[in-house]
């Protein structure tokens, strides 16, 4: 946010040398969105496609969204997904919370820098080896939970994306706020519940928005825990694809992705929110 | 007259590598339903000093007590004290109403009664149509009263004001200083001031404690601070002063010679704790130097160097005949015109009970 602020800053007072008055410059960022967004919007086109192709075009349909709603397995799919989703994210933002406010607020804990380091890491981490290693975990301790195998690690690997924006609105707020409540007679616990919290809400609720959105999309780690019958839609939707792709897997594809910009536009314009 | 806050030896050291003594001792007492000010440069301590007595730093050491009780240990949320901060901190999530309601929410009364209290205090500071509004639809000057409106709702035995006034701009603030002083009358609750701004402290105070360096240097009232300055710090950061060193020499009744060097001394009052012979500071005014018509009897031969006009007033830079230089404030004539122009010789006169000994 400041960032783009003071690059606007020094664009203002180098007009001369604005890189967007550079020959080309327009056409060249207008290939960039194509080469960014083409391939989804032929991906979208196709999902009204009348023919069984998904690839040639022959007339306007919606027939292969309502053959992906009646379809059981994407149902039973979709509901993993959810439920997943739901619940990992519920954990995740709870733990991020608890995590950001005590890095923040708590003066006792040393070495601060170190734990927000291993909070943020597995951001770093290659997916395929947190998956590969959730598994053997998994499988080391002998658990089989089904369902509830996925949860955990999605859990996890959400904590770090439900930690960022919450950390942000932390660092943003006026600590003193907190101060003026104890000045005011409330205890720790009013002060939180009172002053802290309900300030923090948008950052938590953009955190939450993030981790939902992380959990219905993730492949590798879930592929790796995922026991028969526990597919969630992206893993189902991959079984598919090796099946030949219909304008169904385009249907479905879409709606996916209706769904992740709504909850990433959502998780920006309340992260934004003062 | 009863003492409302009592601080011994009080002593802060934030811990750290190197640790950080922010308040070094300070002793003092505050009295019932007074105005005290806490007055210094930045880094002097008088934060430190108003957050120990709010509680939001721990004590390193000494003792601070509130009305005959000791709350060096009490955590904020006991002690009957509250704050403005200086950056107001009013709660952006709630109504202006909820804001000043929160502490006597958090006392435990009654939501009727809190609010009804807290929209008299709003009337009080003349926000009383306020009371729906959030936080960011108010101006910082209206933001200002809200928070002294939520500090004096709970009736704290104490109010501690942390510069509360430096946000604002400067007519703001002066129309602030009179409002301040009424609320503190009608009120009469006891008022801890914290500024750097020596005219609000001169004009607001019944007693003001100059600090610097993390130490008291002098706690006085208002004009006992100006004519009477404890020490050079303190003549030197309230108001102009113009500084010699000087010796003693030997007294004649009540008057004392003090030597500044082979051709210049001044005649001063006797200070009882100050021998012959001893080195001492002369602190002088610039508006209590007079000029006068050379050849009268004790007085100093210059030539002026430089002149500031100043409006009501004009400063004179005059260099003495030992090269010294002193400056002189003097009102200015009806037309404007210099009492004296750059080049000119004048005589000045120190009227000996102007001259300020200070000790070195």
């Amino acid at each position: 946010m400041s960032n783009s602020k003071i690059l606007q800053a020094d664009i203002k007072i180098s007009k001369s040398k604005d890189i967007r008055s550079l020959p080309g410059f327009s056409w060249f960022t207008l290939s960039f969105f194509i080469y960014l967004y083409l391939p989804l919007m032929i991906l979208v086109f196709f999902s009204f496609n009348s023919s069984s192709s998904a690839t040639v075009w022959e007339g306007f349909s919606i027939d292969w969204y309502f053959k992906a709603f009646a379809n059981d397995d994407i149902q039973r799919a979709t509901k993993n997904s959810l439920i997943i989703a739901v619940v990992s994210t519920f954990f995740a933002t709870i733990f991020a919370t608890m995590a950001a406010l005590a890095l923040s607020r708590n003066r006792k804990i040393k070495h601060k820098p170190m734990f927000m380091g291993l909070i943020i890491l597995p951001l770093m981490v290659p997916e395929i080896v947190t998956a590969v290693a959730t598994l053997t975990f998994f499988s080391t301790i002998g658990l089989s939970l089904g369902i509830g195998n996925i949860i955990i690690a999605h859990t996890v690997f959400c904590i770090p994306f439900a930690y960022m924006p919450i950390r942000a609105r932390l660092q943003s707020m006026d600590k003193n706020l907190e101060v003026a409540a104890q000045d005011l007679y409330a205890n720790k616990w009013e002060t939180l519940r009172l002053i802290t919290l309900p300030i923090l809400v948008p950052g938590i609720f953009s955190g939450a928005m993030l981790a939902f959105i992380i959990s219905i999309d993730d492949f590798i780690i879930t592929l790796m825990v995922a026991e028969a019958g526990s597919n969630t839609l992206p893993i189902y939707i991959y079984g598919l694809v090796r099946k030949g792709i219909t304008p169904e897997i385009n249907a479905i594809s879409t709606i996916l992705l209706i769904i992740s910009i709504m909850f990433v536009t959502l998780s920006y314009w309340i992260g934004k929110k003062r | 007259m009863s003492v409302a806050i009592k601080a011994d030896n009080l002593r802060k050291i934030y811990s750290g590598n190197p640790p950080v003594v922010a308040l070094k001792s300070a002793s003092l007492e505050i009295n019932d339903n007074e105005f005290f000010t806490l007055l210094g440069p930045s880094g002097c301590g008088k934060t430190t000093l108003l957050r120990l007595i709010a509680g939001f730093e721990s004590i390193t050491a000494g003792e601070l007590c509130l009305y005959g009780n000791n709350i060096s240990n009490l955590p904020p949320e006991i002690r009957p004290v509250n704050t403005v901060f200086q950056h107001y901190s009013l709660f952006p999530h709630m109504t202006i109403l909820d804001n000043v309601a929160f502490g006597l929410r958090r006392l435990g009364t009654d939501k009727n009664k809190a609010n009804s209290v807290a929209q008299e205090m709003l009337d009080l500071v003349h926000l009383g149509e306020y009371g729906a509004r959030k936080p960011d639809q108010l101006s910082g000057g209206q933001q200002q009263r809200v928070a002294l409106a939520r500090a004096l709702t709970p009736q704290p035995k104490v109010l501690l004001l942390d510069e509360p006034l430096s946000a604002l701009d400067l007519k703001l603030r002066q129309a602030m200083r009179s409002e301040l002083k009424r609320l503190q009358r009608e009120t009469g609750i006891t008022f801890v001031f914290v500024t750097h701004d020596q005219e609000e402290a001169l004009s607001m105070s019944d007693r003001i404690a100059v600090m610097s360096a993390g130490e008291i240097q002098q706690i006085a009232t208002p004009d006992e601070i100006y004519e009477r300055p404890a020490n050079r710090f303190v003549a030197d950061f309230i108001g102009d002063a113009n500084f010699y060193d000087a010796v003693a020499g030997k007294h004649k009744d009540e008057l004392v010679e003090y030597i500044i060097d082979d051709i210049t001394s001044l005649k001063g009052q006797r200070v009882e704790s100050i021998k012959e012979n001893d080195k001492v500071t002369l602190a002088i005014r610039p508006e209590k130097v007079s000029f006068v018509k050379a050849g009268d009897k004790d007085t100093l031969a210059g030539t002026v160097s430089d002149i500031m006009y100043l409006g009501n007033t004009t400063d004179y830079l005059v260099i003495l005949q030992n090269n010294e230089t002193i400056k002189v404030r003097a009102e200015n004539h009806h037309n404007g015109e210099a009492i004296a122009n750059v080049g000119e010789p004048v005589s000045l006169a120190i009227n000996p009970a102007a001259l300020r000994i200070l000790k070195k």
